[in-house]
């Protein structure tokens, strides 16, 4: 199992970490392009793309007009054609004018061609709340996509990783969904090595270790969880945590380490609860270590309504929410 | 032949009973290009006819049939270049074939075979060729325009003297993604060609209950793009304005939209009545007064090119040429069952690798 490990180098950001990578794939391949709104001379909302159009010209970061359906499809025709498009839509809330370009076309071209074409792209994307968006900035739409064959899925939760998977990602032969959580891109920091490294898609981190129950989660919410298992431990509760970081696909095997290890599991996401992706890793468990339990499985998440503006704090899991969630399997 | 934008009459070369209406020796295309062409309409034809046929007799599922837009498809796609991309849409065979599909595969398609360049995979409206540049079509029409111009943008990128040409219909520009497909191709005046034929029905619905519009060739410009109303039936004038459109985004001119105004005789699909929604008579018009074959046919006769021993010849040619690549594509294999999982990814996935032998136990293989 793959774990966080920084040998060397600088404290980064999440938006830094971000940056070298997109930098360090550009400067590898010249196929490598960028596309979205406001990437050029603005730098990007967020400024993850600050310079990079100065440093490769305006063919390579491509500024474009206000059309998430145009730059998911022009991504998409530039990568069956050679390229290596990453493509950045501003909010992930914002994908769904795209949706069609991106589950009809993207995740199922190199099916329906029996494998003639491949659609190698990188959509990356902000989600996720606690920044005081409201819900057209703060949504996490994940289970659509995971729910779309074709599609990968990846959500880092650290500096590190963020670089590591999105340098995977890229390097990927399939369509890939990224999914940088906003709220901790300048957030926390962590060493990121200077040069290229890979953390490779669909294998999970075991961010803590413990031995009483096991928090299974990804993004932002690694940190709810690793809150919560502090507090935990003030009690005697030892938590594990493990950082799935690739959605789709999953890592099976280290789901199936954690739970044999402690019997109990907490399912943590921000994403609202009927749908969401943790019913899908709640149902792998069952179906395959039920044995292993000794508590129900228990889902801790975002509340089933739209994503609200003032009253985001009552809507998103936090670190309490998560020791009830804890509570509930260890004392059943 | 000055070839212009936006003109309220469709360009034609050809009227609708073969006479020519433009000096056609100074058109830089000349006798053989003539006969390849009427060649291209007779065995675009004939394969088509046949294809629908196995609808009929119960062996494929659906079936979009091209007749009457026969000039439409092949004379946009004989400017083409080898390197050229092309984006069809569900009603393109025509184009596909003169692209370099060959109709075994064809066939192969509409059975589900082996030799269908998707396996099996994708309803019969068209497969795609990766080596031909032929991308797979989608149902969910217009939303291949913003892939188009995104591989035009990439062969300015790369600096290649290449086209793309996207194929939809009248339907189709109701669609968001073609306003945004539209633009895109103008902004980043990519090489592209953006081809609408329309056959005046999208299903039941006629052009007029479709846009507001006269003409759907002036939406081009509105994005600042230039926008050709031409015959559709008349294949020497659907050449030279795709030809026109294809040299100039080669010469970095940027994109182009043609409305080539054709008429489809068939039912949108096999699934379809349109006895429900044609008006009486305007089939049985478009069939015997604006026929596309029969127009470059009465042209090549009044040229003394074509008699009626040479079209008995090529008739029996066509048909000879369909039953052989008929004969190919029925001993062509079904594909496997266990197959079903491939080509998801470019590796089974270990979630897959689960299912994969789920079905190997389901299938006892």
């Amino acid at each position: 199992m793959a774990t966080v490990q920084a040998t060397k180098q600088t404290q980064l950001t999440m938006v830094q970490a971000l940056q070298s990578a997109l930098v360090e794939e550009m400067e590898r391949d010249e196929d490598v392009v960028i596309l979205g709104e406001d990437i050029g001379p603005r730098g990007g909302v967020f400024l993850i793309t600050e310079g990079l159009i100065d440093k490769f010209g305006a063919d390579r970061v491509i500024d474009t007009p206000l059309a998430e359906a145009g730059i998911i499809g022009a991504a998409v025709g530039m990568a069956m054609y050679g390229l290596k498009p990453i493509a950045e839509i501003q909010f992930i809330d914002f994908i769904f004018p795209g949706f069609d370009l991106l589950v009809s076309e993207a995740a199922k071209i190199r099916y329906r061609s029996a494998g003639q074409f491949g659609v190698p792209m990188v959509i990356r994307s902000p989600y996720g709340g606690g920044v005081r968006g409201g819900s057209y900035h703060s949504q996490s739409p994940e289970s659509y996509f995971v729910a779309t064959p074709g599609l990968k899925v990846v959500v880092p939760s650290n500096p590190y990783d963020a670089k590591g998977l999105l340098i995977a990602s890229v390097r990927d032969p399939d369509p890939v969904v990224f999914m940088e959580p906003k709220k901790i891109y300048r957030a926390i920091k962590s060493d990121v090595p200077a040069g290229t490294y890979e953390v490779p898609l669909g294998k999970a981190a075991l961010t803590r270790e413990g031995k009483h129950v096991s928090i299974i989660t990804y993004g932002a919410m690694v940190h709810v969880a690793l809150e919560a298992a502090d507090a935990m431990a003030k009690e005697g509760v030892e938590v594990e945590v493990l950082d799935l970081r690739t959605l789709q696909p999953y890592d099976t095997d280290a789901i199936m380490h954690t739970i044999a290890k402690t019997g109990h599991v907490v399912l943590l996401q921000e994403a609202p609860r009927i749908g969401g992706y943790t019913g899908e890793i709640a149902a792998f468990i069952a179906e395959n270590g039920v044995e292993y339990l000794e508590g129900p499985i228990v889902r801790v998440a975002g509340w089933d309504t739209a994503f609200p503006y003032a009253l985001e704090k009552a809507y998103m899991p936090n670190a309490q929410r998560v020791i009830r969630g804890i509570k509930k399997t260890l004392n059943f | 032949m000055d070839i212009k934008p936006f003109t309220a009459e469709p360009i034609r070369v050809l009227a609708y009973d073969g006479t020519p209406v433009e000096n056609v020796d100074r058109l830089g295309i000349g006798k053989d290009d003539w006969l390849k062409m009427y060649r291209w309409l007779v065995f675009a034809r004939a394969v088509d006819d046949r294809g629908y046929i196995l609808v009929r007799q119960g062996r494929a599922g659906f079936y979009a049939q091209i007749a009457g837009q026969e000039a439409s498809q092949v004379g946009s796609a004989l400017p083409l270049h080898k390197e050229d991309w092309m984006y069809p849409d569900h009603r393109s065979q025509g184009s596909m074939l003169v692209k370099g599909l060959s109709a075994a595969e064809w066939f192969g398609h509409v059975l589900g075979k082996m030799l269908d360049p998707t396996q099996g995979r994708l309803m019969p409206h068209g497969p795609g060729r990766n080596d031909l540049h032929i991308v797979p079509p989608s149902s969910t029409v217009g939303n291949k325009i913003t892939e188009a111009v995104g591989t035009a943008m990439a062969q300015r990128i790369k600096k290649r003297k290449e086209v793309t040409i996207t194929y939809l219909g009248d339907g189709a520009t109701s669609e968001g993604d073609f306003h945004v497909g539209m633009n895109f191709a103008a902004v980043y005046q990519a090489p592209v060609i953006i081809f609408v034929q329309n056959n005046q029905y999208a299903i039941s619905m006629r052009t007029e209950q479709q846009t507001h519009t006269k003409t759907i060739a002036e939406k081009a410009k509105a994005y600042g793009m230039d926008g050709y109303l031409v015959d559709g039936n008349d294949i020497l004038a659907v050449y030279l304005v795709t030809k026109h459109c294809a040299d100039k985004a080669r010469a970095g001119g940027g994109p182009s939209l043609i409305e080539a105004y054709t008429y489809r005789y068939g039912p949108h699909s096999s699934a379809d009545d349109d006895t429900r929604y044609r008006p009486k008579g305007e089939l049985e018009m478009w069939r015997t007064q604006r026929d596309p074959v029969t127009r470059m046919r009465k042209f090549l006769e009044t040229k003394g090119l074509w008699s009626e021993d040479q079209e008995q010849k090529l008739q029996a040619d066509v048909k000879a040429q369909v039953a052989k690549a008929m004969e190919e594509a029925e001993k062509s294999p079904a594909p496997e069952p266990i197959t079903v999982l491939d080509y998801a990814y470019e590796q089974l996935t270990p979630h897959l690798e689960w299912e994969r032998r789920e079905l190997a136990a389901e299938l006892g293989v």
